[in-house]
């Protein structure tokens, strides 16, 4: 055969050349225009700053302290924009990036945006202060009463405040989701809580200016593609797909894969290894959303997932019944067959990361005896749909391998203790690993250990796709 | 990111930088040309087109073109502390500024500043409508403490401090404060 032939011709090439296929060049071209976007609109609000003359307002202390407060303030805000852009789930930055790629960088801005703004209201303070020749307690007084719309500024800056430290503090694990969620949505509130004052306050975005348009196009802009694909996109899909539980499989203690029928299901596009943001409607569970990633390829009538109960939420998955009605936002996630640029495939999970892995399996492009499958487990037994994954290996041409053993006490690693000192990694387990795609799934911190031995095999990032299911 | 989504990043994000200085170049250079020719034409201002005009609100006149100083004086109650104290309001002169004219009035109890009210705030378009409206209210509030026209500059708004504090001044010289 044919394809055969070019297949063996390429293993034996003394340097592997990665295939990049054109989906990968225009992904990462839409990648480039979306970062420099990105960039640019931070350059432009401080271009604003500089049209409205702001070069010359450094000339006494209370100026360059005021001047200094209004640019961060400037980028700060426009940082806080980005972050809800984001957030807001819009379809061109998952392409480019995947879901969880866009959060990771979303969760990075938090904390330098709630900087800024911080600073824009203490240089602020002080530099009105020196200028007004008052303390700044009687100048905060005096924001407060005389200047418009400064208690909303106020109360926006709290606000924001609170969201950022709960998203810290979720971080670490010490906040339930829920709560979490809903302070969340705070943050919609203390950024239109903080909009009126910049646009009465601030003579820089005095209404009829280039600058109030520009700002007000904006947040028009974020507005929009919340609203759009946070909220009408999911209702009008979930509505036209009209999902309904079709039957629950036990597969392990608190695995459970849920089966769900619907109509014209090829309309949302969704692919093997994406997820969901799913919604069931029963009394309990139906004011809570959480995302799970499709364990089976999706076809036109039917999807399935495969969902681990870790928290009381899902632990109610179980019990679900048929006919259920559900809802969904997404398809969502880079973990697909579309972001490969290698002819080799190596699929790797561990735990409940095990279902993408399975959609994957079921789909993606290779020939026989081009892809390795390796399950991570503590013992032989206890994989989740070890059995589905070895009938779809035999059925494909694929190598499937369980690892498995306890971790070595102390030492970072994706393998057990014994594999470890065997000095067994990536590299030796697969052959031609340069002429891979290596897909991975499970744990945060075991998934990052698995990416270190990619590298460390020196596979490009181009080829290394991970899912991490943290939320 | 890559290099050349860097590199693209960094030549958008300066000219994007240069073009906002080129138009801000203009306003910087008016803004600094105007403070200059402000406070130069200060020292002179009150023998020409700033005259100060006091004009006693009972006169009910309300135009700054009147020359003469009428103050009005109230009944001097017995247990004024001192007669020579000044009380009445006084309208100062209309001064020209960038964004149109400027003018306030003054209201002087017992040699107190008690009162400044706008008659005129800048007004060309929405924006000066708009740092008017932010800044009156600040300079109020300090003139009030200073009990003088001699206050710092609220930023962001120096056209309409210049020609607020300037009317002031002809107001307060016309009250003889």
């Amino acid at each position: 055969m044919s394809i055969d032939t070019s297949t063996t011709q390429r293993h034996h090439r003394s340097a592997p050349a990665p295939l990049v296929r054109p989906d990968y060049r225009q992904r990462m071209q839409l990648a480039d225009t979306l970062q420099v976007l990105c960039i640019v609109s931070v350059a432009l609000v401080v271009a604003l700053f500089l049209a409205d003359g702001g070069a010359a307002r450094f000339a006494t202390p209370a100026d360059a302290l005021t001047s200094i407060g209004v640019l961060a303030g400037l980028v700060g805000t426009d940082l806080l924009l980005i972050m809800m852009l984001l957030a807001a789930r819009l379809p061109a930055i998952d392409r480019a990036f995947g879901h969880d790629s866009a959060m990771a960088l979303h969760q990075s801005l938090g904390k330098p945006a709630l900087y800024l703004i911080l600073a824009h209201a203490v240089l602020l303070i002080v530099g009105y202060s020196l200028a007004g020749k008052i303390s700044v307690f009687a100048e905060v007084w005096r924001m407060l009463t005389v200047l418009p719309d400064m208690v909303l500024a106020f109360v926006g800056l709290g606000l924001l405040v609170l969201v950022v430290v709960s998203s810290i503090v979720i971080v670490r694990h010490r906040l339930p989701y829920e709560v979490w969620h809903i302070v969340h949505l705070l943050s919609y509130v203390a950024v239109l809580a903080s909009l009126p004052h910049q646009l009465t306050v601030g003579a820089l975005l005095a209404a009829g200016s280039p600058q109030w348009f520009y700002w007000l196009a904006l947040y028009v802009g974020v507005a929009g593609s919340i609203l759009v694909f946070r909220f009408i996109l999911p209702v009008v899909r979930s509505l036209r797909a009209r999902l309904r539980v079709e039957g629950v499989d036990r597969v392990a203690d608190g695995v459970v894969s849920i089966r769900l029928s619907g109509h014209n299901l090829r309309r949302l596009q969704a692919h093997s290894g994406q997820f969901f943001i799913w919604r069931f409607w029963t009394p309990g569970l139906w004011w809570q959303a959480h995302p799970f990633s499709l364990s089976a390829a999706p076809t036109g009538t039917s999807l399935r997932i495969t969902v681990r109960s870790l928290g009381d939420a899902s632990a109610a998955l179980g019990g679900l019944r048929r006919g259920t009605r559900v809802s969904v936002e997404g398809p969502y996630g880079l973990f697909t067959d579309r972001a490969r640029t290698s002819p080799r495939l190596v699929l790797v999970a561990a735990g409940i990361g095990v279902a993408p892995i399975r959609s994957l399996l079921e789909t993606a492009t290779f020939l026989p005896g081009q892809a390795t499958v390796i399950l991570r487990s503590h013992t032989v037994g206890d994989s989740y749909l070890a059995y589905e994954l070895a009938e779809l290996c035999r059925a494909r041409g694929a190598e499937f391998r369980i690892i498995a053993g306890t971790r070595p006490p102390g030492v970072n690693s994706w393998l057990p203790a014994d594999a470890l000192a065997a000095r067994v990694s990536l590299k030796t387990l697969v052959p031609h690993l340069r002429d891979a795609d290596v897909y991975v799934c499970g744990p945060r911190r075991w998934t990052d250990e698995v990416v270190r031995d990619a590298r460390a095999a020196g596979l490009p990032t181009r080829q290394i796709h991970c899912e991490r299911f943290d939320w | 990111m890559r290099i050349r989504a860097a590199a693209a990043a960094a030549l958008a994000s300066a000219s994007v930088l240069s073009v906002g200085w080129l138009v801000g170049a203009p306003a910087v250079e008016s803004l600094r040309s105007t403070l200059t020719t402000t406070l130069s034409s200060s020292a002179s201002a009150e023998a020409t087109t700033t005259t100060a005009s006091g004009l006693g609100t009972s006169s009910g006149s309300g135009t700054s073109s009147a020359a003469t100083t009428t103050p009005e004086t109230t009944a001097p109650a017995a247990e004024a502390p001192a007669a020579t104290e000044v009380t009445g309001t006084f309208d100062g002169s209309a001064v020209q500024t960038r964004f149109g004219p400027m003018q306030v009035s003054v209201t002087i109890d017992n040699g107190t500043i008690t009162e400044v009210t706008p008659l005129q705030l800048t007004n060309d378009d929405q924006k000066s409508v708009m740092i008017s409206n932010r800044a009156a209210p600040i300079l109020r509030d300090e003139v009030l403490s200073a009990q003088s026209a001699s206050v710092a500059n609220v930023s962001g708004a120096t056209y309409t401090t210049q020609g607020y504090l300037q009317s002031l001044q002809a107001a307060l010289d016309a009250a003889q404060f």
